[in-house]
């Protein structure tokens, strides 16, 4: 982030590249995921992301944002989205606005006209004016499709949208256009925006949709890969405790849990330990900070009674 | 055309991953960028194209293991030239160095099986040309390497021992004789002769035999070099036929077997089958979900929603911008089961539960009773547990006792029968045998007035419904639907409707 421009041909060289320059923005990726990155630059696709909550679908997407140097613009996907939120709406206030002050001036843009065609003409020409690009309200899908030098869009968990959404973005994923009844169809600028698309999987994408993307699955790390990670985020930790406490996260991710621990929890439960200064784990400091992994009551009543033995199985070396 | 990669679709498309051909074009421009030279990445690369679900990924990494071992790249001869070196280094270190550079083309030989006096071959690759005349000056099973050259071309093949060259010969007789349109396992070994007799098993057959009744010694110690040489290139082949087997007609044959499981009457499923059964139950089931997991809406045409209309131009000063039309949201059918789990039905039971289940994604609202004399809830047990182990456990606990189909609907009434609204659709699955006792088909009627359809499914077939003690007749007059249901088929069918209907 330090440099003003990144050389972005630099970058994007080779799969090792782009993960070193990954690792420099603090994102410990696999190689699984680098490729994704790499593929999907050099062969401009939208890649869909879906995995477990919290293995850093998002992040990646920022990250990628942040190594481009490009915006990020981010479209967070609900039930209920549609085309004037994702798209493009008509700025309505403003064309009242502009149908009044027409109103008044009607009399002088009709001077003149003879007859009843000829003064329709006239209008016709206004009508026009009203459905231009000056009062269009561009949504997030048309800003990255606008942006000059390229950007990241982030499509946020697609599958909390609605089918006909999912239908509306076929068109922008496969050619990077959008089609505005209106004006017309409106193509990327020269550099297309890099989308990355993800999903929780609480339903199951279409499949023209997925056609269209690269499709990548980040599972949860292993245990080196997490203590790596956990090493660029919360470096100040010392590497006894980093290992034991990723040796109990992975030992919970093996239990029958409602909801496991994912690694945005590892991070935020490492910064909970080292703000308590603790350097290793005893099952009483578990005990007190198992609601910072833990986010259902059955799950920490359930851990709670095994604690002891998975304590000391992450604690032995 | 890249035929390797084809190929290697074509093989997933085998293991039930479905790949379109705009798919395909994207795996030929990520092959194009990453190359064949990295296994390694080449995977990564086609994993992020070509499979699209975390259990396609599963089956596409098993795939890919699979083929790139034993597929040489036909299409790629120059980057097989490069990759899997012809000189002396491929028979020293052949029998490890092979898996590395599997997709270079040298793989086709993954168990790395050493051919039978490969030292030998050694010395004689390195010395380049056959020099005639100096033979026999080693021990006796080398001998062979220095002495007369092979008249025929498969022997002169064999005898130069590259692994690369002969496995791209293998391939490519494999080609000639379609084996990848091999069906059953019976056929191997037609398949295996074929692709010999391609590679010219004929013509190597006679040298070997003129040269076990030739009088130089060298001669005959070529003879018996090349006839080990045949064994083991028959054992490779054999090899070769079985991997094409299990990538290109396991799976037909599979679904050959999954089509026969649709159509047999699930009683007679044989407990080997079950697994399989399973299987094809999830596959009907997400086929199912597939079609029907959009939440339709219905316009009614031409009616404005006054209130939403007016709602949504407030905005706009009152000015009438934004129509909003009047639909009604197909709802998702409300189900209650009700089976008889008593001896004679349990089994379909089970398929029609594990039917029901299997589709909670488009059908979230599933009541299930289950009974033989007492009718009782099952649902919390679903909810709780695994289908199987909910299945195993409502078997188990409710399936004693004489079908007693009066004193289930009287349970049923006492219990629930407030819950049922005009959404509801009642399945009711039994055999309608009643030993005799009181049908209370009252009860029925009830239930019937009550639901928005009552669909009876019987697994006896339709003439034998009212045959000795069954009360098919009576009850019949109070179902929407009355159904033979005994297989998998049939099941698809009816829950495919229940589906379908719209209000």
């Amino acid at each position: 982030m330090a440099e003003a421009a990144p050389n972005i041909d630099k970058i994007t060289e080779s799969v090792d590249t782009i993960k070193t320059e990954l690792e420099a923005h603090r994102y410990i990726c696999s190689d699984q995921i680098a490729t994704a990155v790499y593929l999907a630059y050099h062969l401009r696709k939208p890649i869909l992301i879906e995995g477990p909550p919290g293995v850093g679908k998002t992040e990646l997407a920022k990250t990628t944002a942040d190594m481009f140097a490009l915006p990020l613009i981010r479209l967070q996907c609900y039930e209920g989205l549609d085309e004037a939120k994702a798209i493009y709406e008509w700025k309505y206030g403003k064309q009242l606005l502009y149908t009044q002050v027409l109103k008044e001036t009607l009399d002088e843009v009709l001077q003149g006209a003879k007859g009843f065609a000829e003064s329709v003409g006239r209008l016709h020409e206004f009508g026009d004016i009203f459905f231009s690009e000056e009062f269009l309200e561009p949504r997030p899908l048309m800003k990255a499709l606008k942006a000059e030098e390229g950007c990241v869009l982030l499509i946020d968990e697609v599958d909390k949208s609605d089918h006909e959404f999912e239908s509306l973005l076929l068109e922008m994923l496969s050619d990077y256009q959008l089609s505005i009844p209106e004006i017309g169809t409106l193509k990327a600028a020269k550099e297309p925006p890099m989308v990355f698309l993800t999903s929780n999987n609480t339903r199951e994408i279409s499949d023209a949709l997925k056609r269209r993307c690269l499709h990548l699955y980040i599972p949860f790390p292993d245990v080196d890969l997490e203590q790596r990670i956990i090493n660029a985020r919360v470096p100040e930790i010392p590497g006894e405790l980093r290992r034991q406490l990723v040796a109990f996260i992975h030992e919970l991710r093996d239990m029958d849990l409602k909801k496991v621990p994912a690694i945005s929890e590892t991070i935020d439960w490492a910064r909970t330990l080292l703000l308590l200064h603790a350097d290793s784990l005893d099952p009483a400091l578990v005990r007190d900070t198992l609601n910072v992994i833990l986010k259902f009551q059955d799950d920490i009543e359930n851990v709670n009674a095994e604690l002891t033995t998975l304590t000391s199985k992450a604690t032995k070396t | 055309m890249d035929r390797t990669l084809t190929n290697f679709i074509r093989a997933l498309r085998n293991a039930d991953i479905r790949i379109s051909t705009a798919e395909t074009l994207d795996a030929l421009s990520a092959v194009e960028l990453v190359g064949y030279e990295d296994r390694g990445a080449l995977k990564r690369s086609l994993a992020l194209v070509l499979p699209k679900t975390a259990d396609e990924k599963e089956a596409f990494d098993l795939c890919f293991d699979q083929f790139f071992s034993a597929e040489d790249v036909s299409g790629q001869r120059g980057r097989a030239g490069e990759a899997g070196p012809e000189d002396a280094e491929a028979g020293e270190d052949d029998s490890e160095g092979q898996g590395g550079d599997g997709e270079g083309g040298g793989g086709g030989d993954p168990e790395g099986r050493q051919p039978p006096a490969a030292a030998g071959k050694k010395k004689k690759k390195a010395k380049g040309a056959p020099a005639p005349g100096d033979q026999g000056e080693e021990e006796e099973d080398l001998g062979p390497g220095e002495t007369s050259e092979a008249s025929s071309d498969l022997g002169r093949l064999l005898m130069t021992d590259s692994k690369v060259e002969l496995s791209m010969a293998m391939t490519q007789a494999g080609e000639a004789v379609d084996v990848r349109e091999i069906q059953v396992f019976t056929q191997k070994g037609l398949y295996t002769r074929r692709i010999m007799e391609e590679m010219g098993l004929g013509e190597l057959n006679r040298e070997i035999t003129d040269l076990r009744d030739s009088g130089s010694i060298p001669d005959r110690r070529l003879g018996q070099a090349l006839r080990q040489r045949r064994e083991w290139l028959r054992e490779q082949v054999r090899d070769y036929v079985e991997r094409q087997f299990l990538l290109h007609a396991d799976a037909d044959g599979r679904r050959l077997r999954e089509d026969l499981l649709r159509k047999v009457k699930l009683s007679n499923v044989e407990q080997r089958n079950f697994r399989l059964i399973q299987e094809v139950v999830f596959k009907m089931a997400k086929k199912l979900t597939a079609l029907h997991s959009r939440r339709k809406k219905v316009y009614k045409r031409g009616q404005l929603n006054l209130p939403r209309t007016l709602r949504n131009n407030m905005s706009y000063d009152g000015h009438i911008f934004d129509l909003h039309w009047k639909s009604v949201k197909v709802d998702r059918p409300k189900v209650f089961a009700i089976c008889d789990v008593s001896g004679s039905v349990a089994a379909y039971a089970r398929f029609m539960l594990m039917f029901l289940y299997s589709l909670d994604e488009v059908m979230p609202k599933v009541r299930s009773f289950a009974f033989s004399s007492d009718l009782a809830e099952v649902t919390e047990l679903f909810e709780r547990n695994s289908i199987e182990d909910a299945i195993a456990k409502t078997l188990r606990d409710y399936s004693g006792g004489s079908t007693d189909y009066g004193q289930a609907f009287a349970d049923f009434k006492r219990q629930c029968l407030d819950d049922v609204d005009n959404r509801t659709t009642i399945i009711v699955l039994g055999d309608s045998r009643n030993n005799y006792g009181d049908p209370r088909t009252d009860i029925l009627k009830e239930m019937y007035d009550r639901c928005k359809r009552l669909i009876w499914l019987n697994p006896e077939p339709r003439n034998s419904w009212t045959v000795g003690d069954a009360e098919m007749r009576r009850y019949q007059a109070y179902c929407h639907q009355a159904e033979e249901c005994n297989s998998l088929m049939h099941l698809e069918r009816i829950v495919g409707n229940l589906l379908r209907t719209v209000q």
